[in-house]
Protein backbone atom coordinates (compact mmCIF):
# COMPACT_ATOMS: atom_id res chain seq x y z
CA UNK A 1 0.00 0.00 0.00
CA UNK A 2 2.66 2.41 1.08
CA UNK A 3 4.98 1.01 -1.60
CA UNK A 4 1.65 2.04 -3.93
CA UNK A 5 1.79 5.39 -2.48
CA UNK A 6 5.19 6.07 -3.13
CA UNK A 7 5.38 4.65 -6.89
CA UNK A 8 1.96 6.33 -7.86
CA UNK A 9 3.28 10.16 -6.84
CA UNK A 10 6.90 8.89 -8.83
CA UNK A 11 5.05 8.47 -11.98
CA UNK A 12 2.67 11.54 -11.60
CA UNK A 13 5.70 14.07 -10.83
CA UNK A 14 7.58 12.55 -13.47
CA UNK A 15 4.68 12.52 -15.99
CA UNK A 16 3.67 16.29 -15.22
CA UNK A 17 7.81 17.16 -15.77
CA UNK A 18 7.03 15.76 -19.22
CA UNK A 19 4.76 17.36 -20.07
CA UNK A 20 6.62 20.39 -18.72
CA UNK A 21 9.23 20.08 -20.08
CA UNK A 22 8.25 22.02 -23.89
CA UNK A 23 7.37 24.63 -21.81
CA UNK A 24 10.47 24.74 -20.08
CA UNK A 25 12.28 24.68 -23.21
CA UNK A 26 10.74 27.71 -24.42
CA UNK A 27 11.64 29.47 -21.87
CA UNK A 28 15.08 28.81 -22.03
CA UNK A 29 15.43 29.09 -25.80
CA UNK A 30 13.56 32.66 -25.38
CA UNK A 31 15.52 33.85 -22.78
CA UNK A 32 18.81 32.93 -24.64
CA UNK A 33 21.47 35.65 -25.99
CA UNK A 34 21.84 33.78 -29.65
CA UNK A 35 21.00 31.12 -31.55
CA UNK A 36 24.29 29.21 -30.34
CA UNK A 37 22.60 27.02 -27.44
CA UNK A 38 18.93 25.22 -28.72
CA UNK A 39 19.00 22.37 -26.01
CA UNK A 40 16.56 24.54 -23.85
CA UNK A 41 18.08 22.48 -21.24
CA UNK A 42 20.16 25.55 -19.20
CA UNK A 43 19.53 29.07 -18.86
CA UNK A 44 22.12 31.10 -20.47
CA UNK A 45 21.99 34.55 -18.58
CA UNK A 46 18.30 35.88 -18.97
CA UNK A 47 17.89 37.89 -22.00
CA UNK A 48 14.33 37.75 -22.57
CA UNK A 49 13.25 41.30 -21.98
CA UNK A 50 16.30 42.48 -24.65
CA UNK A 51 14.82 39.80 -27.24
CA UNK A 52 10.99 41.04 -26.49
CA UNK A 53 12.57 44.95 -27.13
CA UNK A 54 14.12 43.82 -30.65
CA UNK A 55 10.85 41.82 -31.31
CA UNK A 56 8.55 44.85 -30.30
CA UNK A 57 11.44 47.24 -31.93
CA UNK A 58 12.00 45.65 -35.49
CA UNK A 59 9.59 43.30 -36.31
CA UNK A 60 5.76 43.71 -36.49
CA UNK A 61 5.01 41.65 -33.52
CA UNK A 62 3.09 44.52 -32.27
CA UNK A 63 0.97 44.57 -35.59
CA UNK A 64 -0.15 41.09 -35.10
CA UNK A 65 -0.48 41.57 -31.30
CA UNK A 66 -2.83 43.87 -32.11
CA UNK A 67 -5.17 42.48 -34.90
CA UNK A 68 -5.41 38.90 -32.56
CA UNK A 69 -6.46 41.29 -29.55
CA UNK A 70 -9.02 43.39 -31.91
CA UNK A 71 -9.96 39.87 -33.10
CA UNK A 72 -10.07 37.88 -30.14
CA UNK A 73 -12.25 40.65 -27.84
CA UNK A 74 -14.56 41.86 -30.77
CA UNK A 75 -15.90 38.22 -32.26
CA UNK A 76 -15.98 37.50 -28.33
CA UNK A 77 -18.35 40.03 -26.86
CA UNK A 78 -20.22 39.58 -30.08
CA UNK A 79 -20.50 36.16 -29.92
CA UNK A 80 -21.34 36.44 -25.71
CA UNK A 81 -24.13 39.17 -26.33
CA UNK A 82 -25.74 37.16 -29.73
CA UNK A 83 -25.64 33.53 -28.40
CA UNK A 84 -27.30 35.01 -25.18
CA UNK A 85 -30.01 36.46 -26.63
CA UNK A 86 -30.59 33.96 -28.78
CA UNK A 87 -29.66 30.79 -26.32
CA UNK A 88 -32.24 32.45 -23.67
CA UNK A 89 -34.91 32.82 -26.24
CA UNK A 90 -34.68 29.21 -27.51
CA UNK A 91 -34.64 27.62 -23.45
CA UNK A 92 -37.42 30.28 -22.47
CA UNK A 93 -39.44 31.60 -25.07
CA UNK A 94 -42.22 29.88 -27.11
CA UNK A 95 -42.10 31.42 -30.94
CA UNK A 96 -42.51 30.53 -34.33
CA UNK A 97 -39.07 28.29 -35.42
CA UNK A 98 -38.01 27.50 -32.70
CA UNK A 99 -37.01 24.04 -33.51
CA UNK A 100 -35.86 24.40 -36.85
CA UNK A 101 -33.17 27.31 -35.22
CA UNK A 102 -32.40 24.35 -32.90
CA UNK A 103 -32.17 22.03 -35.57
CA UNK A 104 -29.74 24.11 -37.81
CA UNK A 105 -27.38 24.84 -34.59
CA UNK A 106 -26.98 21.29 -34.04
CA UNK A 107 -26.72 20.62 -37.19
CA UNK A 108 -23.70 23.11 -37.71
CA UNK A 109 -21.84 21.55 -34.78
CA UNK A 110 -21.16 18.59 -36.91
CA UNK A 111 -19.69 20.98 -40.11
CA UNK A 112 -15.78 20.81 -40.43
CA UNK A 113 -14.61 24.06 -41.73
CA UNK A 114 -12.18 22.21 -44.49
CA UNK A 115 -15.96 21.69 -45.92
CA UNK A 116 -17.15 25.79 -44.96
CA UNK A 117 -13.68 27.61 -46.12
CA UNK A 118 -13.98 27.57 -50.02
CA UNK A 119 -17.63 29.08 -50.22
CA UNK A 120 -17.63 30.83 -47.17
CA UNK A 121 -14.45 32.47 -49.05
CA UNK A 122 -16.34 32.92 -52.18
CA UNK A 123 -19.21 34.99 -50.14
CA UNK A 124 -16.73 37.11 -48.05
CA UNK A 125 -15.44 37.71 -52.00
CA UNK A 126 -19.00 38.57 -53.02
CA UNK A 127 -19.08 41.41 -50.51
CA UNK A 128 -15.97 42.57 -51.11
CA UNK A 129 -14.42 41.92 -47.99
CA UNK A 130 -11.00 39.60 -48.41
CA UNK A 131 -8.39 41.80 -46.61
CA UNK A 132 -10.57 43.36 -44.06
CA UNK A 133 -11.22 43.43 -40.59
CA UNK A 134 -14.81 42.03 -41.50
CA UNK A 135 -13.83 39.29 -43.69
CA UNK A 136 -11.55 37.86 -40.72
CA UNK A 137 -14.40 38.02 -38.05
CA UNK A 138 -17.94 38.45 -39.24
CA UNK A 139 -18.01 34.18 -40.84
CA UNK A 140 -16.32 33.29 -37.55
CA UNK A 141 -18.26 35.67 -35.11
CA UNK A 142 -21.05 33.42 -33.68
CA UNK A 143 -20.35 29.96 -32.88
CA UNK A 144 -23.12 26.70 -32.55
CA UNK A 145 -21.12 25.63 -29.49
CA UNK A 146 -21.86 29.20 -27.58
CA UNK A 147 -25.59 29.07 -28.85
CA UNK A 148 -26.05 25.54 -27.66
CA UNK A 149 -24.50 26.53 -24.37
CA UNK A 150 -26.05 28.84 -23.40
CA UNK A 151 -29.27 27.49 -24.58
CA UNK A 152 -28.55 24.52 -21.92
CA UNK A 153 -27.70 26.79 -19.25
CA UNK A 154 -30.54 28.94 -19.73
CA UNK A 155 -32.60 25.54 -19.52
CA UNK A 156 -32.19 25.98 -15.62
CA UNK A 157 -33.47 29.30 -15.26
CA UNK A 158 -36.51 28.65 -12.79
CA UNK A 159 -39.86 29.68 -14.62
CA UNK A 160 -41.74 31.45 -12.00
CA UNK A 161 -38.95 33.96 -12.03
CA UNK A 162 -40.20 34.92 -15.51
CA UNK A 163 -43.53 34.69 -14.73
CA UNK A 164 -43.48 36.89 -11.48
CA UNK A 165 -41.39 39.42 -13.81
CA UNK A 166 -44.18 39.61 -16.27
CA UNK A 167 -47.16 39.39 -13.65
CA UNK A 168 -44.99 42.66 -12.52
CA UNK A 169 -45.57 44.21 -15.84
CA UNK A 170 -41.75 43.62 -17.26
CA UNK A 171 -41.18 43.66 -20.66
CA UNK A 172 -39.60 40.53 -22.56
CA UNK A 173 -36.50 42.50 -23.51
CA UNK A 174 -36.23 43.80 -19.75
CA UNK A 175 -36.48 40.12 -18.63
CA UNK A 176 -33.92 39.23 -20.50
CA UNK A 177 -31.51 41.94 -19.84
CA UNK A 178 -32.33 41.98 -15.94
CA UNK A 179 -33.59 38.86 -15.07
CA UNK A 180 -31.65 36.63 -17.71
CA UNK A 181 -28.33 37.81 -18.42
CA UNK A 182 -27.15 38.17 -14.53
CA UNK A 183 -28.15 34.44 -13.77
CA UNK A 184 -26.57 33.82 -17.48
CA UNK A 185 -22.96 35.23 -16.55
CA UNK A 186 -20.71 32.08 -15.64
CA UNK A 187 -22.29 30.54 -18.76
CA UNK A 188 -21.00 33.88 -20.68
CA UNK A 189 -17.52 34.23 -18.79
CA UNK A 190 -17.41 31.11 -19.91
CA UNK A 191 -18.20 31.42 -23.49
CA UNK A 192 -15.91 34.31 -23.89
CA UNK A 193 -12.89 32.20 -22.58
CA UNK A 194 -13.51 28.88 -24.75
CA UNK A 195 -14.00 31.71 -28.12
CA UNK A 196 -11.04 34.11 -27.17
CA UNK A 197 -9.03 31.16 -26.68
CA UNK A 198 -10.00 29.55 -29.81
CA UNK A 199 -10.19 32.58 -31.71
CA UNK A 200 -6.22 33.56 -30.77
CA UNK A 201 -5.25 29.95 -32.19
CA UNK A 202 -7.13 30.13 -35.52
CA UNK A 203 -4.83 29.98 -38.67
CA UNK A 204 -6.73 28.59 -41.15
CA UNK A 205 -9.13 31.67 -41.86
CA UNK A 206 -7.55 34.42 -41.45
CA UNK A 207 -4.67 32.83 -43.81
CA UNK A 208 -7.13 32.21 -46.32
CA UNK A 209 -8.48 35.83 -46.00
CA UNK A 210 -5.92 38.12 -45.01
CA UNK A 211 -3.10 39.28 -47.65
CA UNK A 212 -1.95 41.85 -46.20
CA UNK A 213 0.64 41.89 -43.42
CA UNK A 214 -1.16 44.45 -41.58
CA UNK A 215 -4.52 42.71 -40.95
CA UNK A 216 -2.28 39.46 -40.07
CA UNK A 217 -3.27 38.55 -36.21
CA UNK A 218 -0.53 36.25 -34.29
CA UNK A 219 -1.30 32.58 -35.90
CA UNK A 220 -0.22 33.92 -39.43
CA UNK A 221 2.32 36.41 -38.37
CA UNK A 222 4.32 33.16 -36.66
CA UNK A 223 4.24 31.40 -39.58
CA UNK A 224 5.80 33.93 -41.89
CA UNK A 225 8.40 34.67 -38.97
CA UNK A 226 10.89 33.96 -41.18
CA UNK A 227 10.97 36.86 -43.46
CA UNK A 228 10.80 39.20 -40.68
CA UNK A 229 14.01 39.83 -38.71
CA UNK A 230 16.08 37.43 -40.27
CA UNK A 231 15.19 34.18 -38.86
CA UNK A 232 16.84 33.55 -35.31
CA UNK A 233 15.56 30.23 -33.66
CA UNK A 234 15.67 32.38 -30.36
CA UNK A 235 13.32 35.11 -31.55
CA UNK A 236 10.90 32.90 -32.84
CA UNK A 237 10.79 31.31 -29.59
CA UNK A 238 10.82 34.68 -28.05
CA UNK A 239 7.50 35.43 -30.19
CA UNK A 240 5.68 32.45 -29.43
CA UNK A 241 6.40 32.92 -25.81
CA UNK A 242 4.59 36.20 -26.37
CA UNK A 243 1.76 34.63 -28.09
CA UNK A 244 1.13 32.41 -25.32
CA UNK A 245 0.75 34.70 -22.64
CA UNK A 246 -2.36 36.22 -23.53
CA UNK A 247 -4.36 33.16 -22.93
CA UNK A 248 -2.21 31.63 -19.93
CA UNK A 249 -3.40 35.05 -18.38
CA UNK A 250 -6.53 34.35 -18.93
CA UNK A 251 -6.59 30.94 -17.76
CA UNK A 252 -5.19 31.69 -14.77
CA UNK A 253 -7.66 34.57 -14.17
CA UNK A 254 -10.78 32.69 -14.85
CA UNK A 255 -9.86 28.85 -14.38
CA UNK A 256 -13.15 27.35 -13.40
CA UNK A 257 -14.72 28.52 -16.13
CA UNK A 258 -11.82 27.26 -18.51
CA UNK A 259 -12.58 23.63 -17.01
CA UNK A 260 -16.43 24.43 -17.21
CA UNK A 261 -15.94 25.26 -20.64
CA UNK A 262 -13.48 22.24 -21.64
CA UNK A 263 -15.82 19.65 -19.91
CA UNK A 264 -18.96 20.60 -21.29
CA UNK A 265 -20.84 18.28 -22.73
CA UNK A 266 -18.38 15.57 -21.24
CA UNK A 267 -20.06 15.57 -17.96
CA UNK A 268 -23.50 14.29 -16.96
CA UNK A 269 -26.22 17.12 -16.36
CA UNK B 1 -63.31 31.31 -34.85
CA UNK B 2 -59.85 29.58 -34.47
CA UNK B 3 -59.75 31.98 -30.83
CA UNK B 4 -63.12 29.96 -30.12
CA UNK B 5 -61.92 26.57 -30.67
CA UNK B 6 -58.60 27.02 -28.92
CA UNK B 7 -60.31 28.72 -25.98
CA UNK B 8 -62.97 25.28 -26.60
CA UNK B 9 -60.32 23.37 -26.35
CA UNK B 10 -58.40 24.42 -22.82
CA UNK B 11 -60.84 23.48 -20.08
CA UNK B 12 -59.46 26.77 -18.01
CA UNK B 13 -60.30 28.73 -20.59
CA UNK B 14 -59.30 32.09 -18.69
CA UNK B 15 -56.17 30.91 -18.47
CA UNK B 16 -55.85 29.90 -22.09
CA UNK B 17 -56.86 33.52 -22.93
CA UNK B 18 -54.13 35.04 -20.71
CA UNK B 19 -51.90 32.73 -21.60
CA UNK B 20 -52.41 34.25 -25.56
CA UNK B 21 -52.53 37.64 -24.94
CA UNK B 22 -49.12 37.17 -23.09
CA UNK B 23 -48.26 34.87 -25.77
CA UNK B 24 -47.54 37.63 -28.79
CA UNK B 25 -45.17 39.57 -26.83
CA UNK B 26 -43.11 36.36 -26.17
CA UNK B 27 -43.17 35.44 -29.55
CA UNK B 28 -42.06 38.87 -30.75
CA UNK B 29 -39.03 38.58 -28.43
CA UNK B 30 -38.19 35.05 -29.36
CA UNK B 31 -37.83 36.28 -32.71
CA UNK B 32 -36.36 39.28 -32.41
CA UNK B 33 -33.79 38.38 -30.01
CA UNK B 34 -33.01 34.66 -32.30
CA UNK B 35 -32.83 37.09 -35.38
CA UNK B 36 -29.26 37.75 -35.93
CA UNK B 37 -28.34 34.34 -35.23
CA UNK B 38 -30.67 32.72 -37.50
CA UNK B 39 -29.68 35.26 -40.59
CA UNK B 40 -25.81 34.62 -39.44
CA UNK B 41 -26.26 30.74 -39.36
CA UNK B 42 -28.01 30.73 -42.83
CA UNK B 43 -25.52 33.11 -44.06
CA UNK B 44 -22.11 31.74 -43.23
CA UNK B 45 -23.66 28.02 -42.39
CA UNK B 46 -26.74 26.69 -44.42
CA UNK B 47 -25.66 28.34 -47.84
CA UNK B 48 -22.06 27.39 -47.71
CA UNK B 49 -22.56 24.28 -46.89
CA UNK B 50 -25.53 23.89 -50.20
CA UNK B 51 -23.29 26.08 -52.02
CA UNK B 52 -20.22 23.30 -51.25
CA UNK B 53 -22.20 20.09 -52.06
CA UNK B 54 -23.13 21.76 -55.60
CA UNK B 55 -19.90 23.14 -56.38
CA UNK B 56 -18.08 19.31 -55.68
CA UNK B 57 -20.33 18.81 -58.90
CA UNK B 58 -18.55 21.26 -61.00
CA UNK B 59 -14.86 22.00 -62.11
CA UNK B 60 -14.89 25.58 -60.65
CA UNK B 61 -11.71 27.21 -60.26
CA UNK B 62 -12.19 30.51 -59.09
CA UNK B 63 -11.77 32.06 -62.75
CA UNK B 64 -14.53 31.40 -64.65
CA UNK B 65 -17.99 30.32 -63.94
CA UNK B 66 -18.59 26.64 -62.52
CA UNK B 67 -19.63 24.09 -65.12
CA UNK B 68 -21.58 20.97 -63.86
CA UNK B 69 -19.09 17.97 -64.36
CA UNK B 70 -22.10 15.32 -62.52
CA UNK B 71 -19.22 12.99 -60.42
CA UNK B 72 -16.31 13.38 -62.33
CA UNK B 73 -14.68 14.93 -59.25
CA UNK B 74 -15.47 11.62 -57.13
CA UNK B 75 -13.75 9.50 -60.01
CA UNK B 76 -10.82 11.71 -60.16
CA UNK B 77 -10.33 11.55 -56.28
CA UNK B 78 -10.18 8.28 -56.12
CA UNK B 79 -7.38 7.97 -58.94
CA UNK B 80 -5.12 10.54 -57.76
CA UNK B 81 -2.33 9.35 -55.45
CA UNK B 82 -2.16 12.67 -53.75
CA UNK B 83 -5.36 12.64 -52.12
CA UNK B 84 -4.99 8.38 -51.49
CA UNK B 85 -1.94 9.73 -49.53
CA UNK B 86 -3.41 12.29 -47.96
CA UNK B 87 -6.02 9.61 -46.96
CA UNK B 88 -3.73 7.43 -45.97
CA UNK B 89 -1.88 9.95 -43.95
CA UNK B 90 -4.73 11.06 -42.00
CA UNK B 91 -5.86 7.34 -41.02
CA UNK B 92 -2.24 7.03 -39.67
CA UNK B 93 -2.10 10.39 -38.18
CA UNK B 94 -5.81 10.23 -36.35
CA UNK B 95 -4.93 6.41 -35.15
CA UNK B 96 -1.25 7.42 -34.01
CA UNK B 97 -2.32 10.44 -32.42
CA UNK B 98 -6.06 9.76 -30.66
CA UNK B 99 -4.83 6.29 -28.79
CA UNK B 100 -1.30 7.05 -27.06
CA UNK B 101 -2.95 10.76 -26.69
CA UNK B 102 -6.32 8.97 -24.44
CA UNK B 103 -4.21 6.33 -23.23
CA UNK B 104 -1.59 8.37 -21.70
CA UNK B 105 -4.31 10.92 -20.07
CA UNK B 106 -5.97 7.90 -18.41
CA UNK B 107 -2.87 6.76 -16.92
CA UNK B 108 -2.19 10.55 -15.62
CA UNK B 109 -5.63 11.88 -14.90
CA UNK B 110 -6.32 8.85 -12.77
CA UNK B 111 -3.88 8.88 -9.99
CA UNK B 112 -3.61 12.76 -10.02
CA UNK B 113 -7.37 12.93 -9.01
CA UNK B 114 -7.22 11.73 -5.73
CA UNK B 115 -7.21 14.67 -3.11
CA UNK B 116 -4.00 16.17 -1.93
CA UNK B 117 -1.96 19.13 -2.27
CA UNK B 118 0.44 18.39 -4.38
CA UNK B 119 -1.88 16.25 -6.79
CA UNK B 120 -4.17 19.86 -6.62
CA UNK B 121 -0.58 21.41 -7.14
CA UNK B 122 0.10 19.39 -9.98
CA UNK B 123 -3.42 19.64 -11.53
CA UNK B 124 -2.97 23.23 -11.70
CA UNK B 125 0.66 22.98 -13.38
CA UNK B 126 -1.05 20.38 -16.76
CA UNK B 127 -3.01 23.53 -17.83
CA UNK B 128 0.05 25.12 -18.84
CA UNK B 129 0.84 23.05 -21.40
CA UNK B 130 -2.96 22.60 -22.28
CA UNK B 131 -3.78 26.07 -22.64
CA UNK B 132 -0.72 27.17 -24.75
CA UNK B 133 -1.78 27.85 -28.65
CA UNK B 134 -1.14 25.42 -30.90
CA UNK B 135 0.82 27.99 -33.52
CA UNK B 136 2.72 28.82 -30.30
CA UNK B 137 3.49 25.27 -29.85
CA UNK B 138 4.51 24.40 -33.00
CA UNK B 139 7.19 27.31 -33.44
CA UNK B 140 8.28 25.95 -30.18
CA UNK B 141 8.39 22.24 -31.74
CA UNK B 142 10.13 23.26 -34.62
CA UNK B 143 13.12 24.58 -32.17
CA UNK B 144 13.09 21.20 -30.19
CA UNK B 145 13.04 18.94 -33.99
CA UNK B 146 16.01 21.13 -34.97
CA UNK B 147 19.29 19.72 -35.03
CA UNK B 148 20.67 21.03 -31.84
CA UNK B 149 17.16 21.06 -30.47
CA UNK B 150 15.80 19.33 -27.42
CA UNK B 151 14.81 15.83 -29.03
CA UNK B 152 18.39 15.60 -30.43
CA UNK B 153 19.68 16.34 -26.22
CA UNK B 154 17.77 13.55 -25.53
CA UNK B 155 18.59 10.89 -27.60
CA UNK B 156 21.97 11.79 -26.83
CA UNK B 157 21.59 10.80 -22.99
CA UNK B 158 20.62 7.44 -24.31
CA UNK B 159 23.36 7.06 -27.07
CA UNK B 160 21.18 7.18 -30.24
CA UNK B 161 22.42 9.05 -32.81
CA UNK B 162 20.95 12.81 -33.70
CA UNK B 163 17.73 12.46 -36.24
CA UNK B 164 16.71 15.21 -38.88
CA UNK B 165 13.06 15.19 -37.58
CA UNK B 166 10.93 17.31 -39.92
CA UNK B 167 13.17 16.60 -42.66
CA UNK B 168 13.22 12.70 -43.17
CA UNK B 169 9.95 12.00 -45.48
CA UNK B 170 10.32 8.84 -42.35
CA UNK B 171 10.08 10.58 -39.47
CA UNK B 172 8.38 13.67 -40.41
CA UNK B 173 4.95 12.49 -39.58
CA UNK B 174 5.97 10.74 -36.01
CA UNK B 175 7.37 14.24 -35.09
CA UNK B 176 3.66 15.81 -35.51
CA UNK B 177 2.52 12.75 -34.02
CA UNK B 178 4.93 13.14 -30.77
CA UNK B 179 3.66 16.96 -30.49
CA UNK B 180 0.13 16.32 -31.19
CA UNK B 181 -0.10 13.95 -28.44
CA UNK B 182 1.85 16.25 -25.75
CA UNK B 183 -0.53 19.02 -26.63
CA UNK B 184 -3.67 17.28 -26.37
CA UNK B 185 -2.73 15.15 -23.39
CA UNK B 186 -2.69 18.37 -21.24
CA UNK B 187 -6.57 19.06 -22.59
CA UNK B 188 -7.43 15.51 -21.83
CA UNK B 189 -5.79 14.94 -18.61
CA UNK B 190 -8.64 17.88 -17.44
CA UNK B 191 -11.03 16.98 -19.04
CA UNK B 192 -10.83 13.66 -17.27
CA UNK B 193 -9.65 14.67 -14.08
CA UNK B 194 -12.41 16.51 -13.93
CA UNK B 195 -14.57 13.43 -15.12
CA UNK B 196 -13.14 11.64 -12.19
CA UNK B 197 -13.52 13.93 -9.76
CA UNK B 198 -17.38 13.95 -10.62
CA UNK B 199 -17.77 9.83 -9.69
CA UNK B 200 -19.28 9.46 -6.61
CA UNK B 201 -17.26 8.71 -3.76
CA UNK B 202 -18.91 5.69 -2.25
CA UNK B 203 -18.28 3.61 -4.97
CA UNK B 204 -14.37 4.05 -4.28
CA UNK B 205 -15.49 3.12 -0.64
CA UNK B 206 -17.00 0.02 -1.71
CA UNK B 207 -14.50 -0.99 -3.85
CA UNK B 208 -12.36 -0.39 -0.78
CA UNK B 209 -13.91 -2.77 1.72
CA UNK B 210 -14.00 -5.52 -0.99
CA UNK B 211 -10.43 -5.37 -0.85
CA UNK B 212 -9.92 -3.98 -4.23
CA UNK B 213 -6.22 -3.64 -6.09
CA UNK B 214 -5.72 -0.37 -7.92
CA UNK B 215 -6.05 -2.51 -10.97
CA UNK B 216 -9.21 -3.75 -10.45
CA UNK B 217 -10.33 -0.81 -8.94
CA UNK B 218 -9.55 0.78 -11.94
CA UNK B 219 -11.39 -1.90 -14.77
CA UNK B 220 -14.14 -2.35 -12.71
CA UNK B 221 -16.33 0.42 -10.92
CA UNK B 222 -14.08 3.82 -12.80
CA UNK B 223 -13.59 2.62 -16.38
CA UNK B 224 -17.76 2.01 -17.19
CA UNK B 225 -18.80 5.00 -14.45
CA UNK B 226 -15.97 7.24 -16.93
CA UNK B 227 -17.83 6.40 -20.23
CA UNK B 228 -19.47 9.43 -21.26
CA UNK B 229 -16.61 11.27 -20.70
CA UNK B 230 -14.05 8.60 -22.43
CA UNK B 231 -16.93 9.18 -25.26
CA UNK B 232 -16.60 12.99 -25.45
CA UNK B 233 -13.07 12.79 -25.22
CA UNK B 234 -12.59 10.58 -27.83
CA UNK B 235 -15.26 12.10 -30.09
CA UNK B 236 -13.52 15.32 -29.91
CA UNK B 237 -9.92 13.85 -30.25
CA UNK B 238 -10.93 11.88 -33.66
CA UNK B 239 -12.90 14.96 -34.80
CA UNK B 240 -9.48 17.05 -33.86
CA UNK B 241 -7.24 14.64 -35.76
CA UNK B 242 -9.30 14.47 -38.87
CA UNK B 243 -9.63 18.36 -39.64
CA UNK B 244 -5.75 19.16 -38.14
CA UNK B 245 -4.26 21.66 -40.61
CA UNK B 246 -2.35 23.72 -38.25
CA UNK B 247 0.66 21.28 -37.07
CA UNK B 248 1.38 20.29 -41.20
CA UNK B 249 1.34 23.76 -42.04
CA UNK B 250 3.40 25.08 -39.45
CA UNK B 251 5.81 22.42 -38.85
CA UNK B 252 6.65 21.16 -42.50
CA UNK B 253 4.14 22.27 -44.97
CA UNK B 254 3.35 19.14 -46.02
CA UNK B 255 6.42 17.40 -46.63
CA UNK B 256 9.04 16.15 -47.29
CA UNK B 257 7.56 14.39 -50.45
CA UNK B 258 4.31 14.38 -49.08
CA UNK B 259 4.89 12.40 -45.98
CA UNK B 260 2.87 14.86 -43.70
CA UNK B 261 0.03 15.57 -46.30
CA UNK B 262 -2.67 15.18 -44.48
CA UNK B 263 -6.09 15.53 -46.03
CA UNK B 264 -7.21 18.66 -44.73
CA UNK B 265 -3.75 20.08 -45.75
CA UNK B 266 -4.33 18.31 -49.20
CA UNK B 267 -7.46 20.18 -49.65
CA UNK B 268 -6.52 23.59 -48.10
CA UNK B 269 -3.63 23.29 -51.28
CA UNK B 270 -6.00 22.47 -53.66
CA UNK B 271 -8.76 25.28 -52.92
CA UNK B 272 -6.22 28.06 -51.66
CA UNK B 273 -2.92 28.24 -53.78
CA UNK B 274 -4.03 26.48 -56.54
CA UNK B 275 -7.82 27.30 -56.97
CA UNK B 276 -9.35 23.66 -57.97
CA UNK B 277 -12.28 25.12 -55.58
CA UNK B 278 -14.69 22.50 -57.38
CA UNK B 279 -12.16 19.22 -56.59
CA UNK B 280 -11.33 20.78 -53.13
CA UNK B 281 -15.10 20.68 -52.57
CA UNK B 282 -15.13 17.20 -53.24
CA UNK B 283 -12.79 16.24 -51.18
CA UNK B 284 -14.45 18.37 -48.34
CA UNK B 285 -17.31 16.32 -48.50
CA UNK B 286 -15.61 13.19 -48.44
CA UNK B 287 -13.47 14.26 -45.21
CA UNK B 288 -17.28 15.30 -43.73
CA UNK B 289 -18.29 11.83 -44.63
CA UNK B 290 -16.10 9.84 -43.15
CA UNK B 291 -16.20 12.14 -39.75
CA UNK B 292 -20.09 11.73 -40.10
CA UNK B 293 -19.44 7.94 -40.10
CA UNK B 294 -16.55 7.91 -37.65
CA UNK B 295 -18.50 9.54 -34.59
CA UNK B 296 -21.83 7.67 -35.89
CA UNK B 297 -19.63 4.60 -34.99
CA UNK B 298 -17.96 5.83 -31.51
CA UNK B 299 -21.58 6.51 -29.97
CA UNK B 300 -22.52 3.02 -31.36
CA UNK B 301 -19.92 1.20 -30.40
CA UNK B 302 -19.71 3.03 -26.63
CA UNK B 303 -23.18 3.47 -26.14
CA UNK B 304 -24.18 -0.38 -26.64
CA UNK B 305 -22.35 -1.22 -23.79
CA UNK B 306 -25.14 0.42 -21.38
CA UNK B 307 -27.94 -2.51 -21.84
Amino acid sequence: MRAGTILRTVWLIVAVGFMLLPVYAMLVVASAPDDTDLRGLVFNGFHLPENIRVLFGEGNLPTYLRNSLILCVGTGALDVLFSAAAGYAMAQLSFPGRRVLFALVIGTLALTPMVLVIPVFLIVKELGWVNTFQGMMVPGMISAFGVFLVRQFALGIPKELLLAARADGAGEFRIFARIAVPLLKPALITLFLVHFLGQWDNLLWPLIVANEQELWPLPVGLANFQSEVGFTYHLTTTAALVTAVPPFILMVALQRYYVAGLTFGGLKR
Amino acid sequence: MSVLGRVRARPQATAGVLGRGRARPEATAGVALTLPVAVFFVVFWLVPFLAAIYLSFTDYEMAGTPNWIGLANYERMFADPGFLNSAWITVVYTVCTVVPTIVLALLVAVPLSRPGRLNRGLRALVMIPAVMPLAATSMVWVIIYSDRGLANTLLGLVGIDPQSWLTSSDLAIWALVVMVVWKSMGLFVIILTAGLQALPGEVYEAAAIDGSGAVTTFTRPTLPLLRRTLLFVLVISVAGSMQAFVPAFLLTGGGPADATQVLPYYIWANAFPYEHMGYAAAMGMVLLAAMVIVSALQFGFLKGGDE
